[in-house]
């Protein structure tokens, strides 16, 4: 099973353990990856505001990459999937559009037909590995870890693009952390907001926002998070010294990517998934009971 | 579920088992079926709990004019045309914002009066604070030119993002749904709804960009979080966040750039770059005034999570070079 793989400006920065744990977890899935090394960022949530075009042509320059290699396109980031998910609908359904961006695109003598596949690794688990495989590969499973899902906003919403009429009812994190062993918590932060896209200018709300959540797992009995998204995982992780400091208490709450998790139960260690980046330390022996 | 599951379909999973559709949510009850409903009452004494008999295709705004009609006359709530246009029968459903009267009962319900305005009684929420951030925002057109006669040369692509504002029934539910608006005054954020009813003129090509600058000024535009939960909730179904929001931001760039240095700084780091370094990103925003918070720099070096020798020194990647021509070649053309 092969795809090309987009990880995103974060896990080639400040996440750079994300883009580690995708290929060791890939590998032990039987994904083969084909990194579109080339690939810019999709725009974030600014440059689509503020430049529509410059936004369509870098995202459907890299849908043109993944076509021109006939093969799917995965990616790791919520906000880079919205991305490339709203330009290929832009794209399809406005020919003028689509006209403009590969006149663009021409220059490097690519053009895109509106083939591309996009599917994140959570999707990629349930639609190209599923749920019968994936349980058989797991090697150590976690039990005993209670873990909170962090949905993440655009993994979920909006509306016009998932269909549902209310996120909350989203399961795939919950139903994955079963599979791996693990017991998923119900707790009010799981498809809300971490507040990361306004956070280069002002981190005040990332901070209130995401203290809110990270305690409410905390009180729900969360030993630790996932999401599927590696900028929530920045305010949470990264920016949870600065929330404690705000709340005034200790969280303490470790953060994973949606492949560490993965990863774990597959039999890697949390060393091969990088896990010691993190800001905030987790221990799978002391964590799971194990 | 054992085998994979069809390509497009894990991004809705939950969506069937949890009777996400509005078709589930319309035929989940039977004649004879009893609803649960509790409400969020002002005076602490008063009735709170109700069992309401179910009719067929009940909604909301049913279940309660039942109860003031059987149970509790005293109950406050607000409703007009039942018809999804007057916008003031907007609650808060199992936490969630609906309007009453265009919303299928549950089974159990807890209903709330929204979130981020103050409560007059009960379900009825105080306007004020929303038509005072609306006024203050000047929602009207001005012309900097002469009306240039009948008919205006105005077309569908003039009004794209306009007319989806003028879909706004000013329910509210946008507003309460808002998680910045819940932080209180932490922000300026105008929040979505008269964001909205903003964009109705403020994206309308007639009205003076002077006057539009004033009012996006106002507006503090760049505390949207992007989260959708407004569209999420919207009765009308408005893309606030990219019909409203987004053309609004744009134009804010271009009327009042210094309100929008994050969104051109990452547009020109990414020119540069091909993709956002975050440590070059935040010393564009916010200058040296970033070193005052060393100590937390430090934490984050000695993880790897920052890189200043990347930083200061990019390489020439082949990503750089195409955002460099598709970026600034697009700015020329």
């Amino acid at each position: 099973m092969r795809f090309a793989y987009y990880p995103g400006c974060s896990a080639r920065s400040t996440c750079a353990e994300l883009n580690e744990a995708t290929h060791r977890v890939a590998a032990a899935l039987g994904l083969e990856l084909t990194q579109l090394d080339s690939g810019t960022c999709t725009g974030a949530r600014e440059l689509r505001a503020i430049d529509p075009l410059g936004f369509y042509t870098l995202n459907v320059r890299i849908l043109a990459l993944a076509e021109r290699e006939n093969l799917p396109l995965m990616t790791i980031c919520n906000t880079c999937t919205l991305n490339v998910l709203d330009a290929h609908a832009a794209f399809v359904a406005d020919p003028d559009l689509a006209a403009q961006v590969n006149a663009r695109l021409a220059d490097e003598e690519l053009r895109y037909s509106g083939r591309t596949r996009i599917s994140h690794f959570l999707w990629v688990l349930y639609e190209d590995i599923g749920e019968a495989r994936l349980r058989a590969l797991v090697r150590r499973p976690l039990t005993g870890l209670s873990v909170a899902a962090f949905y993440g906003c655009h993994i979920t919403r909006p509306p016009q693009r998932y269909g549902f009429v209310d996120s909350r009812n989203n399961v795939a994190l919950e139903r994955l952390a079963e599979i791996l062993g693990c017991r998923p918590i119900d707790y009010s932060g799981r498809t809300e907001c971490c507040g990361f896209h306004t956070a280069a200018h002002d981190e005040r709300v990332a901070i209130k926002l995401s203290g809110q959540h990270i305690a409410s797992a905390k009180n729900n009995g969360a030993a630790a998070m996932v999401t599927p998204c590696p900028l929530c995982h920045t305010v949470l992780d990264s920016f949870q010294r600065e929330i404690e400091q705000d709340m005034g208490q200790k969280l303490d709450m470790p953060v994973l990517h949606l492949p560490q998790l993965v990863g774990l139960a597959l039999g890697l260690s949390p060393e091969q998934l990088r896990i010691d980046r993190h800001m905030i330390p987790f221990d799978l022996g002391t964590l799971a009971g194990a | 579920m054992s085998e994979p599951i069809a390509a497009g379909e894990a991004r809705r999973l939950g969506q069937e088992e949890r009777g996400d559709t509005l078709g589930a949510r319309n035929t989940r009850f039977d004649p004879g079926d009893t609803v649960l409903v509790r409400v969020r009452r002002s005076e602490p004494a008063a009735r709170s709990e109700f069992r309401v008999p179910y009719r067929k295709w009940m909604r909301v705004l049913d279940a309660l004019n039942w109860i003031a009609e059987n149970e509790a006359p005293d109950l406050g709530y607000r409703w007009f045309c039942g018809s999804k246009m007057c916008g003031t029968c907007a609650v808060r459903m199992n936490g969630r914002e609906v309007l009453a009267c265009w919303e299928a009962v549950e089974a159990e319900m807890t209903i709330e009066p929204l979130r981020n305005l103050p409560v007059v009684r009960d379900l009825v929420v105080d306007r004020g604070p929303f038509e005072d951030k609306v006024f203050s925002l000047e929602p009207w057109l001005e012309r900097p030119a002469l009306y240039p006669g009948f008919p205006e040369p105005l077309s569908h692509k003039d009004m794209k993002y306009a007319s989806k504002a003028l879909d706004c029934i000013g329910c509210m539910c946008c507003y309460s749904a808002c998680p910045v608006i819940a932080l209180g005054d932490l922000t300026d954020f105008a929040g979505p709804a008269p964001l909205v009813q903003l964009g109705q003129t403020a994206l309308d090509p007639r009205n003076d960009p002077a006057k539009v600058a004033r009012s996006l000024k106002r507006t503090g535009i760049f505390h949207c979080v992007s989260c959708y939960r407004c569209e999420e909730v919207c009765p009308a179904a408005i893309p606030i966040v990219t019909q409203v929001i987004e053309p609004l931001k744009a134009k804010t760039a271009a009327l009042v750039p210094e309100m929008a240095k994050h969104s051109l700084a990452l547009r020109a780091v990414v020119a540069a770059r091909g993709r956002v370094d975050p440590t070059a990103l935040v010393l564009r925003v916010r200058g040296l005034a970033v070193l005052r918070d060393w100590l937390r720099a430090l934490r984050l070096l000695l993880r790897g999570k920052i890189d200043p020798l990347k930083t200061l020194f990019p390489r020439r990647t082949s990503a750089a070079a195409a955002a460099q021509r598709l970026l600034e070649g697009g700015r020329r053309r």
